[in-house]
């Protein structure tokens, strides 16, 4: 029951900051920040307790506040040797613990392990690098690479243009965000998701989402996806595409229809429909903008650097294709039916074509 | 009277050339209808085990690709004087030909191009295999390896546009070879019985019919029995 009541006092708590009533934690957050969002504290030896100030006022933690994390800061702290408590995540976050608790990965890992409970951001917030690069810290991506290369074609490929948590949880809805990456000219072949002073030099200060959304309706247009790849030729800059599920749950585990490649290659391509632009932001989240249902079937320019084999075929190339098949085949036809028809002409001319 | 001849027509590196390619060009159409429609076509059970079968049968045609040309290039030397038409072949011997296959043909008329070892194929085959084995097949090699190494040549990808664009050649590219075997399996059926020129893809040796009296202008027409192929001679 103490959790219920914990849920609910900080609902309460989000309810009221949202309306603007009261900023509940504002003022409590910014005596601790004094300290620990502090130069001084992130260039000393206990930089480990230093929190960045506009990355976690960018949360819904910051709401939460410090303080309904650490209650019983002692008067003294931090001179007195008393450790404030630090809650645990099941506390707030129910229904996430026990789906976790009985996933297979449970026993490996704790909440904090994966997250940073002071720059904890929704998956729509983070870029598929940073998903990624969460499972990384403990799974080695190259080595990562190797073992699925052992039943994985293009392993390589597949970590690239896929989050783990794709695979490895079982949402039931996939879509596709795309980045903007870039790499810095003769930086060899790694691109990095382009941060957000990086595009807002691009745009001289204005929203950066009008790089791709020209006439700030807030959804990308093939037109307008089209027109930004072109400018992206020659400039070390890409669009990149990952699968994402739509749920982010925490059922940990090794899904056998994962094996079976026609899970998402034979899924067709009204299966890839709903695709997203994640933009960076200031404070080191993102935002997410939709795009025209349909622009990763495009065939040349919607995404030209995202395919996803048996699923995102063009259907005017299948026509092209198709009527050049026929054309190849209505010849034997149209042929052997003449032939047929005047067979007796190379009898009696007893001579053989 | 008529009498008999043999040819020598097609020596064995081409033979084995010709059928691991045919084999192999055959089984990646099929595997292919089944990656690109997987939602539609299932052949080969596992999605994987097409891709497997796919990427198995582009490497046995890219291998053989390589026998054809360093056999043709190397060894017989006759590469160019079969396969690249002459001028006389472009100005009119195509037009003559398709006179022929089109309307000469039904109304029993007889081939206007006669097969020698050193002059195998009539002005459309040369244009049409001179397309095929110099510009499409190489296209499809190239593109195939591009894709199957699509992370380690991302570079080389983007410079030729993307993903998409190469996988959208390589699809039409392939249709291009669907079409292609039904005209040439068809027009293969066209000599003087349906499988007459099956045979020298077989065993190498075309079965002819000649008037005594009427030598050919070609010479150098191998007998059976003296059992020595023209590419030798040439040589
Ligand atoms: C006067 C500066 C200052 C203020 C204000 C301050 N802290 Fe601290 N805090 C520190 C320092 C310094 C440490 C490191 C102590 C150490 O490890 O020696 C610390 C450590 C901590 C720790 C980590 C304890 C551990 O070792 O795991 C927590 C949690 C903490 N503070 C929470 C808070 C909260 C919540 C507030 C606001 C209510 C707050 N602090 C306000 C300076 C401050
Ligand atoms: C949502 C809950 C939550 C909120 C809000 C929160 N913390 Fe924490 N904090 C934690 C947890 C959980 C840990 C322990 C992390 C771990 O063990 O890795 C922690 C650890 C710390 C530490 C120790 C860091 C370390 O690595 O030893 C400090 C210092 C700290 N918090 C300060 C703050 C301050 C200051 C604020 C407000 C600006 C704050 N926390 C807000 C949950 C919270
Ligand atoms: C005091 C209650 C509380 C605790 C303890 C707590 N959270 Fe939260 N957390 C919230 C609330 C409230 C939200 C926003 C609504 C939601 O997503 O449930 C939130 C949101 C989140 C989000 C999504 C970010 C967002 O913007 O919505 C993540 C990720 C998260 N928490 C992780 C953690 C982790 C990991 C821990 C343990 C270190 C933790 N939380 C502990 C209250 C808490
Ligand atoms: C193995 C790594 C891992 C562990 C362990 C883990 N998470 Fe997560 N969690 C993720 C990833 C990855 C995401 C998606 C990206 C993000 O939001 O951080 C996520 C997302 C979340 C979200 C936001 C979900 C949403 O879409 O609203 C919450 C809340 C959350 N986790 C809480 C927890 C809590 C509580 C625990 C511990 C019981 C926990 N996580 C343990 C990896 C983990
Ligand atoms: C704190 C370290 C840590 C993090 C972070 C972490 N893991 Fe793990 N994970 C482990 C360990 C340890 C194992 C067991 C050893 C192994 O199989 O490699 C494991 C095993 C696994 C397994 C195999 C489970 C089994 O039953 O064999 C999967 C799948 C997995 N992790 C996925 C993930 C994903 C996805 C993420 C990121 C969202 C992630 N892990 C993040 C430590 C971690
Ligand atoms: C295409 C789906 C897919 C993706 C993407 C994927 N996995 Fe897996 N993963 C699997 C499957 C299926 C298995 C079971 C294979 C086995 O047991 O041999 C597995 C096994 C594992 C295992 C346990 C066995 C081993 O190989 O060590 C770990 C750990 C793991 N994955 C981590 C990850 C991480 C980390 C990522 C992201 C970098 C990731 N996986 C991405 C499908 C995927
Ligand atoms: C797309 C795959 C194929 C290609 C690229 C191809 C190409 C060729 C070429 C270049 C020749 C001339 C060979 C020579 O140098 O002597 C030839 C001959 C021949 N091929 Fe194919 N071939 C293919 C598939 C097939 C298939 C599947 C069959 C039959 C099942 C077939 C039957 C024949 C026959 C009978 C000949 C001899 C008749 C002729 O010269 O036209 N081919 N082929």
């Amino acid at each position: 029951m103490h959790l219920h009541t914990r849920s609910i006092s900080i609902c309460l708590a989000i309810f009221i900051a949202f309306t603007g009533t009261a900023l509940a934690a504002g003022p409590e957050n910014e005596k601790c920040m004094a300290c620990h969002g502090s130069a001084e504290i992130k260039s000393s030896s206990i930089r480990r307790v230093y929190i960045d100030p506009a990355r976690f006022a960018s949360t819904t933690h910051a709401i939460v506040g410090c303080t309904s994390c650490h209650d019983r800061v002692s008067s003294g702290h931090p001179g007195d040797s008393y450790i404030p408590p630090k809650a645990t995540c099941g506390e707030c976050h129910g229904p996430v613990h026990d789906e976790y608790a009985k996933s297979v990965h449970a026993p490996k890992a704790r909440c904090n392990d994966c997250h940073n409970p002071h720059d904890a951001r929704l998956p729509a917030s983070m870029s598929g690098e940073d998903i990624n690069r969460t499972c990384a810290r403990c799974h080695d991506t190259r080595k990562t690479i190797q073992s699925h290369a052992k039943w994985l074609p293009q392993a390589d490929l597949h970590i690239d243009s896929l989050l783990c948590i794709t695979c490895h949880t079982g949402s039931k809805d996939y879509v596709i965000i795309m980045s903007i990456e870039s790499r810095l000219p003769g930086s060899g072949t790694e691109f990095k998701t382009a941060g957000y002073e990086e595009l807002a030099g691009l745009t001289r200060g204005e929203d950066i989402r009008r790089l791709i959304d020209l006439n700030g309706d807030n959804i990308v247009s093939l037109a307008e996806l089209r027109a930004f790849n072109h400018q992206l030729r020659g400039k070390n800059m890409r669009l990149w595409g990952m699968m994402t599920p739509e749920i982010v749950t925490h059922s940990y585990q090794i899904l056998n229809n994962r094996w079976d490649c026609s899970f998402c290659h034979a899924s067709g391509p009204k299966a890839m429909q709903k695709s997203f632009i994640s933009f960076p932001e200031k404070n080191g989240g993102f935002t997410r903008l939709s795009v025209e249902k349909g622009a990763i079937l495009d065939i040349l320019y919607g995404t030209p650097d995202f395919y996803m084999l048996g699923t995102t075929r063009s259907t005017a190339l299948n026509i092209i294709g198709a009527l050049i098949v026929a054309a190849g085949l209505s010849f034997p036809v149209a042929h052997g039916f003449f032939r047929f028809l005047t067979r007796k002409n190379r009898k009696e001319s007893n001579h053989e074509a | 009277m008529k009498h008999k001849e043999m040819m020598y027509m097609t020596p064995l590196p081409v033979r084995i050339w010709h059928w691991l390619n045919a084999f192999g060009i055959v089984t990646l159409c099929i595997t292919g209808i089944q990656i690109r429609f997987p939602d539609y076509i299932n052949i080969f059970g596992a999605y994987k085990a097409a891709i497997r079968l796919h990427n198995t049968a582009g490497v046995v045609v890219s291998i053989s690709y390589m026998l054809w040309l360093v056999y043709y290039l190397i060894v017989a030397r006759s590469l160019i004087k079969l396969y690249v038409p002459t001028v006389k072949d472009l100005t009119s011997g195509i037009f003559r030909q398709a006179y022929f296959y089109f309307l000469a043909y039904f109304v029993g008329q007889p081939n206007p191009h006669h097969s020698t070892p050193e002059s195998k194929f009539n002005p459309m085959q040369k244009a049409a295999y001179l397309v095929i084995m110099f510009i499409l097949l190489p296209l499809v090699i190239a593109s195939g390896v591009l894709l199957m190494y699509v992370a380690p040549l991302r570079e080389l990808l983007m410079l030729l546009g993307g993903i998409k664009i190469l996988v959208g050649t390589h699809f039409l590219l392939a249709c291009c070879f669907t079409a292609f075997l039904f005209v040439h399996i068809y027009l293969a059926t066209l000599g003087h019985t349906p499988l007459a020129h099956f045979k020298p893809m077989w065993n190498g040796w075309e079965e002819e019919t000649v008037e005594d009296d009427a030598p050919e202008k070609t010479t150098e027409i191998t007998k059976p029995e003296i059992g020595i192929s023209s590419t030798e001679k040439q040589g």
